[in-house]
């Protein structure tokens, strides 16, 4: 049978809309799904445990991570002493003190990606510029993805990911367990590698909780609180903390136990399906189409009335 | 009394001032200095974000203030279109129009103030979006919207323009209109259902700040608040607009009309208010509106400039246009700053840390803001964008008939369809 062009075409969208609606929702669908399983690590979840208590601040750990990650030394304070002031871009982990002013009190700490379990960061990117890996949990930061628009920073309660304020081609800069130097056949983070205390571990997550319970309940009221920061903060990170002092001294926040993208949930909802946006779309271009009618009437009596050209 | 029956452009008025070139000046300068910062980076003297405070004005202001300030396209639209409040059919051109400069300007500081755009394009390939992110939804969804159906509803003056003016052209001119009319319920579709979609969303993203946003601001309703204050802004906006016309170029002002707007804007505000409460005394957060120290002293500022505008245009006194044009840049004012706090004002990004813009910033942000401007006063000087009566298109008609020989801007007989 022979078809007009316009019958063609008109075909052709029929044929085709279903199929773009087909594309959007099952691209939807994973997403929907891993918001619906939130907050369950991967199986094979890596992380850190570090426990202030053994850290005697040699801050061997920062050189070795400078070494692996091939960060250039801070030296921007006094141009000779690598001196971090915080994490930046030189600076993937840093060792802090906290100290009383009179010196009664004092804890080191440690300061590097969480790795959330749900991560905001994750969440906040557009193009998958920061990703979690889906075998062992890794977050990491993947530049042919990243626009550079820092929503990762504003989105990360614990002030991790840093950018490269001082280039025109600026990177985001943050811990990614040193995946490049273990995929080459590394066997741990420089961090642990070279820990002489053994303050900060490497491992499994699940093993690392173990431990850290392990050691809760081998020195009762050693610990703060007798718990793990990180179990459950934020929804749950693969970094885990002990202390003895309190976690909001040593720059643990106080973020709540539910993950930051859970707020987006009823936002999320909204959108499941696309439905009520093109619900509201044909509604609203139903009723337009009714009172344009109208008007499109209006204008032709009033150009009779004043022999002036319509305006739409 | 005058009843705005059609756009007329403001005639007979030299569109090179000394304001002209005082502003060219300023958008060179600003250009300038946006071509150092692609070269260095933002760091340094460039701005003064920094790795807490990782968004600035160009984002927090440029972007996310002043796109609520120009969704009049929408906020008026939907009233005009969908509702069919006849009346403001009227004003349309100036709310698209004041839409169409703060989308494009605000898109493009955005692209000043990303420090990868080059891997933008990955927004026409699907399979790379974040669905879950509200900044991806906001990157479609803007772009989209401005490239599309806000262009193509600012397109109807242009056409105008060419048919009275090159008469060559004319035919070319009077087939893209038709085919515009025949496409347009569609186009005003996309026009309401996007912005309704993105305005919410920039909303949605300070949701991620979680209880760095202070608790007064921070709701899962925020998205909702957001695209709600839009819409007062966008019929702020408007306002402010028509009646600077009556200020610069004495346009006369249709009280009728600015009437309506005036109702629309009052119980939008009203609604908002009502709501935002509600939020507030549901989550048993009611407290921190008092106790809560700058924080509780912004939330009032915001409330009464916001609400005691609304108040003042619901009464007598909101008629006289001095009252009126007050009215209505308070109440912008208070909007736009409730805008700014989610991000900015009420946002505690690492205690300790602050933020304030460095003079390059400010000039940028200027700048992108004085070419909307310059681009609105050239505009309205040559296309049909103010409203005006039946009368003043017939003194302008004349006018022009007499600079310009052979035009036609009267006498047009109705083509039958």
């Amino acid at each position: 049978m022979a078809m007009t062009r316009r019958e063609a075409f008109k075909n052709l969208a029929k044929g085709s809309l279903p199929i773009l609606a087909a594309g959007c929702v099952s691209a939807g669908l994973p997403e929907v799904a891993h918001a619906e399983e939130e907050n369950v690590a991967p199986k094979g979840a890596l992380g850190l445990l570090y426990d202030a208590t053994k850290c005697v601040g040699c801050k061997s750990c920062m050189v070795k991570c400078s070494e692996y990650n091939d960060l250039q030394p801070d030296t921007r304070q006094d141009g000779i002493h690598q001196a971090p002031p915080a994490l930046n871009y030189f600076t993937k982990n840093i060792i802090k003190l906290y100290r009383t002013a009179d010196g009664s009190d004092h804890s080191y700490f440690k300061q590097q990606c969480m790795h959330c379990i749900d991560p905001s960061c994750v969440t906040a990117c557009m193009f998958g510029g920061l990703r979690k890996d889906v075998d062992t949990g890794v977050v990491w930061w993947l530049g042919s993805k990243c626009v550079g628009c820092r929503y990762c920073e504003v989105a990360c309660g614990f002030h991790i990911p840093a950018f490269t304020w001082d280039c025109f081609n600026p990177k985001i800069v943050k811990c990614e367990l040193c995946r490049d130097h273990i995929a080459k056949g590394g066997k741990q983070p420089g961090c642990t590698e070279v820990c002489p205390t053994n303050a900060v571990i490497y491992g499994k997550r699940e093993d690392l909780l173990k431990e850290a319970k392990s050691r809760i309940a081998a020195n009762p009221g050693k610990y703060f609180e007798q718990r793990v920061y990180g179990e459950h903060e934020a929804g749950g990170t693969q970094v885990l903390y002990l202390s003895r002092v309190g976690f909001d001294k040593i720059g643990l926040p106080d973020i709540g136990e539910a993950s930051i993208p859970h707020g987006l949930h009823y936002s999320h909802m909204l959108y499941k399906w696309m439905a009520l946006p093109l619900a509201l779309f044909a509604g609203m271009v139903f009723f337009a189409g009714k009172n344009f009618k109208d008007h499109s009437h209006h204008l032709v009596e009033d150009q009779k009335k004043t022999g002036l050209r319509p305006q739409l | 009394m005058t009843r705005w029956e059609r756009s007329v452009p403001v005639y007979g008025v030299p569109v090179i001032t000394r304001g002209f070139w005082a502003m060219l000046a300023l958008i060179v300068v600003g250009l300038v200095l946006t071509a150092i910062r692609e070269v260095v980076g933002l760091g340094g003297i460039v701005s003064g974000m920094s790795d807490p405070y990782a968004w600035g004005l160009w984002k927090t202001f440029n972007v996310m203030v002043l796109t609520g300030l120009g969704s009049g396209g929408f906020a008026v639209g939907i009233a005009a279109w969908i509702f069919n409040r006849k009346k403001l059919h009227s004003v349309m051109r100036v709310a698209l129009l004041t839409s169409l400069l703060a989308y494009w300007t605000g898109l493009a500081m955005l692209g000043i103030d990303v420090g990868r755009p080059w891997n933008f394009y990955w927004v026409v390939w699907p399979f790379t979006w974040n669905l879950r992110s509200p900044l991806l939804e906001i990157a479609v969804c803007i772009m989209l919207y401005a490239t599309v159906p806000l262009f193509l509803e600012n397109l109807p003056p242009l056409f105008e323009y060419i048919i009275y003016e090159f008469p060559s052209f004319r035919g070319v001119a009077e087939f893209c209109e038709g085919a515009l009319k025949k496409v347009y319920p569609v186009v005003i579709g996309l026009a309401y259902i996007l912005p309704i979609m993105h305005q919410s969303s920039l909303g949605a993203l300070m949701i991620l700040g979680g209880n760095r946003v202070n608790t007064l601001w921070q709701t899962p309703f925020l998205p909702l608040i957001y695209v709600w204050a839009a819409a007062f802004l966008g019929y702020n906006c408007v306002s402010i607009c028509l009646l600077l016309a009556k200020l610069a170029w004495k346009r006369d002002v249709d009280p009728e009309v600015m009437a309506e707007m005036n109702k629309l804007t009052v119980w939008i505000v009203y609604s908002w208010t009502a709501f935002r409460f509600l939020d507030i005394l549901v989550r048993g957060k009611i407290l921190h509106v008092f106790t809560d120290g700058f924080y509780s002293l912004l939330f009032l500022t915001e409330t009464a400039l916001i609400l005691g505008s609304a108040y003042v245009l619901s009464t007598e006194k909101g008629k006289k246009l001095g009252t009126m044009f007050l009215a209505h840049v308070c109440c912008a004012t208070g909007g736009m700053i409730y805008r700014l706090s989610p991000t900015t004002l009420a946002f505690q990004a690492k205690p300790g840390a602050t933020y304030f813009p460095s003079a390059i910033e400010f000039i940028v942000s200027i700048t992108f803001i004085a070419i909307g401007v310059l681009v609105y006063l050239i505009a309205v000087k040559k296309l049909a964008i103010l409203p005006g009566s039946n009368a003043d298109w017939t003194k302008m008609a004349k006018y022009e008939e007499q600079v310009k020989p052979g035009i036609q801007l009267t006498g047009y007989a109705p083509v039958e369809h």
